[in-house]
């Protein structure tokens, strides 16, 4: 059914709302939450397994009764891995769907892209995105990053390369906030005298990448770091190969998906790459397997989907914890529900309402981590995991655990 | 300079050169800039991905085919939007021709997602030459690129059709007065130059990536090649475009690589200032 909201319907539904008793409009209004998530783009591999644990969470959540005696209505809509998509998208769900809160945003520029709209319409944003600049563009309090900042990632890729014995390395950065930051922490773990040269940046979006990759390969170094994304790092490590570089090859495993295996083939060999995974031992993350139906292999999957997992039950135990839908008031409540020690572990949403419900002081604790959030709202930390591929697979060469 | 960044410099231009010369060729024709360029490229990656991945055609058999499929396209954009606009300002078309770039990057986007794809052929390691690497792929871009210069400089130089093309672009009025068939100079050029982008999208999927953007991304240094060696010449064109790869090659010497980008740009500010017509454009006299 559609609705014409002229002024005079406007003047009577909102007489009509007055006069009904305030508990039961309460009961009637659904609960609503905007999914933006990168179901194609870069974040494409990614972006559906988030879409589908928000929707699982909400599902399970409004069989059993909703939250606050309220249905969950959730609306999906697709970034694209575009922050111009992302803010018409953002428009629609604050102006339109009125939503309490947008969560699964994924790469960086989509998150600050949205965050003025959400910012001034005090909506929740729950986010995997790792640039620096997150923490200081939110000024409200309403921002929560379920992945740990570039830097951490810059570190922990170092940490798990140092153990290599690798003694010279070249760095070449995509030019970008992401890139440059975890460049800075892997240095910070390095060292300086590893490095052979500067390092340095390119563009994304160049027409040739050879003269980068003759500076990259110059003063022979044991290895080269390259923290990037797909598109430019699969054209850049096309070159490295082709004046045949025979060093280590770093970089993230955001750059190495299935579109960089594919297009490169057999000679994606031997390329390293790191990223944050899921806490594999963690209760969380075996219950999630079960609840997606996925066999319990050991190594890393859906390592998006258990975040968009955790960002829907931590917002949905917030609402609970907080008893109303004021969105401070349920910023506040996500730091109650998932941080702090002394407090009942829970590993879902249907253990973690049940507490609440019982009185209890709850800690999630989640499919993607054990969920920290420091006074700005950025998990604390994350496990990282360093692969190699090999014959056109990933095989795991470390974890490191948080 | 060491000899790597002479090579670089080298297939970088061979990339460059015969989509400059095509963009000279149909500036003479056509009388505007023309940024639909970028778009043509891409169609002519993807055509050429299509039929080498999913339809599993060797790579040559696959070139010719996206060569043939974007001449198609480029003679169709030609009669569906810039032939109906016939006598409007350059401005006006160079606008339209940004947004036939647009239209033909997001229909490709649209059946093809932003992925990054490559065509099914092994990645090759280089042969070492005093020092400098280059592998067999690359040299065949570079034969090729020059034998297109030497294809085309007969087809201009010794053949009716060429002469006909040199007659329309020296002077439309005086040509049809003599006879030349200008709509159909213009179909064979729009087409020719067609089949020099489709290849060009080959070209350029087999060094970067194929991916929705991969003819924007060369359009500027192709631009500033075109506007090098002056508008309206393909030999100039040639010439420009080895100028801007060693241009861009020099830059990382001495200025950080996030400004090699901008190389493209300044060769078009600088020369337009100093020399308007370009290195073998002659300059265009207004009555």
């Amino acid at each position: 059914m559609k609705i014409e909201w002229t002024r005079r319907t406007l003047l009577a539904s909102g007489v009509a709302a007055l006069a009904t008793p305030s508990i039961l409009r309460a009961q009637d209004g659904e609960i609503a939450i905007g999914s933006l998530t990168p179901n194609t783009g870069g974040g494409g591999p990614f972006g559906p397994n988030i879409t589908a644990s928000h929707k699982r969470v909400a599902e399970a959540v409004n069989a059993a009764g909703g939250i606050l005696g309220r249905q969950i209505r959730l609306y999906q809509e697709n970034s694209e891995t575009n922050p111009e998509t992302a803010v018409r998208a953002a428009d629609k769900l604050i102006n339109v769907n009125q939503v309490l809160g947008i969560i699964g945003t994924f790469s960086s520029s989509v998150t600050l892209g949205t965050m003025p709209k959400c910012q001034s319409a005090n909506v929740i944003q729950m986010c995997t995105s790792s640039s620096s600049d997150i923490p200081i563009a939110d000024e409200k309090g309403l921002v929560f990053n379920f992945q740990p900042l570039s830097p951490i990632w810059g570190r922990a890729i170092a940490d798990l390369v140092l153990s290599r014995g690798i003694e010279s390395y070249a760095l070449m950065a995509l030019n970008n906030d992401f890139t440059r930051s975890m460049m800075d922490g892997f240095i910070e773990r390095v060292g300086q005298d590893a490095l052979v040269q500067e390092p340095f940046y390119y563009n994304a979006g160049q027409s040739s990448y050879r003269s980068e990759v003759t500076q990259l390969m110059a003063k022979s170094p044991e290895a080269v770091f390259i923290p990037s994304y797909v598109a430019d790092f699969t054209a850049v490590y096309k070159e490295l190969y082709r004046q045949g570089y025979e060093g280590v090859v770093i970089t993230t495993s955001l750059s190495t998906g299935e579109q960089f295996k594919e297009t490169v083939g057999a000679a994606g060999d031997g390329v390293i790459h790191g990223f944050p995974v899921p806490a594999l031992s963690s209760p969380a993350y075996k219950q999630y397997l079960e609840e997606v139906g996925l066999e319990d292999t050991g190594s890393v999957q859906h390592p998006f989907g258990t975040a968009g997992r955790d960002q829907m039950s931590a917002l949905l135990l917030a609402i609970e914890k907080a008893g109303t839908t004021d969105r401070a008031a349920v910023a506040r409540a996500v730091w109650d529900v998932t941080t702090g020690e002394g407090k009942t572990t829970v590993y879902n949403i249907a253990d973690g309402l049940a507490a609440l419900r019982a009185g209890e002081e709850i800690n999630y604790s989640g499919a993607s981590g054990s969920l920290e959030f420091d006074e700005e709202g950025m998990v604390l930390g994350r496990d990282f995991q360093l692969s190699e591929i090999q014959d056109g697979k990933d095989v795991v060469l470390q974890r490191l655990e948080f | 300079m060491s000899l790597q960044m002479i090579v670089n410099a080298l297939v970088n231009a061979a990339l460059i050169a015969p989509p400059a010369m095509a963009f000279s060729l149909l500036f003479g024709i056509l009388r505007f800039p023309n940024f639909a360029i970028g778009g043509y490229i891409t169609v002519g990656a993807f055509a050429a991905y299509t039929l080498n991945v999913p339809l599993g055609l060797p790579l040559p058999l696959a070139a010719a085919g996206a060569m043939a499929l974007t001449a198609l396209v480029v003679w169709g954009t030609h009669v569906a939007v810039f032939r109906p606009m016939q006598g409007q300002s350059a401005i006006t078309l160079l606008v339209v021709s940004i947004a036939v770039t647009l239209i033909l990057e997001n229909v490709i986007r649209l059946f093809y997602s932003a992925d990054v794809r490559g065509f099914d052929i092994p990645l090759q390691r280089p042969w070492k030459i005093w020092g400098a690497r280059i592998t067999p792929e690359q040299l065949e871009i570079i034969v090729w690129s020059l034998l297109i210069g030497v294809m085309l400089h007969l087809l201009l130089a010794h053949s009716r059709i060429g002469r006909a093309m040199r007659a329309v672009a020296d002077n439309p009025m005086l040509a049809a007065i003599r006879g030349v068939n200008a709509a159909r100079v213009t179909a064979f050029t729009t087409a020719l130059c067609g089949a020099l982008f489709g290849l060009t999208g080959v070209f350029a999927g087999l060094d970067l990536v194929i991916e929705p953007l991969v003819g924007w991304n060369l359009t500027i240094p192709i631009f500033a090649a075109a506007i090098l060696g002056g508008i309206g010449s393909p030999y100039g064109a040639i010439l420009g475009a080895v100028l801007v790869g060693l241009a861009e090659e020099a830059t990382i010497l001495v200025l950080p690589s996030t400004y090699k980008i901008a190389v493209g740009f300044v060769i078009i500010a600088v020369l337009l200032l100093v020399r308007p017509q370009g290195l073998f454009g002659t300059a265009e006299i207004k009555k």
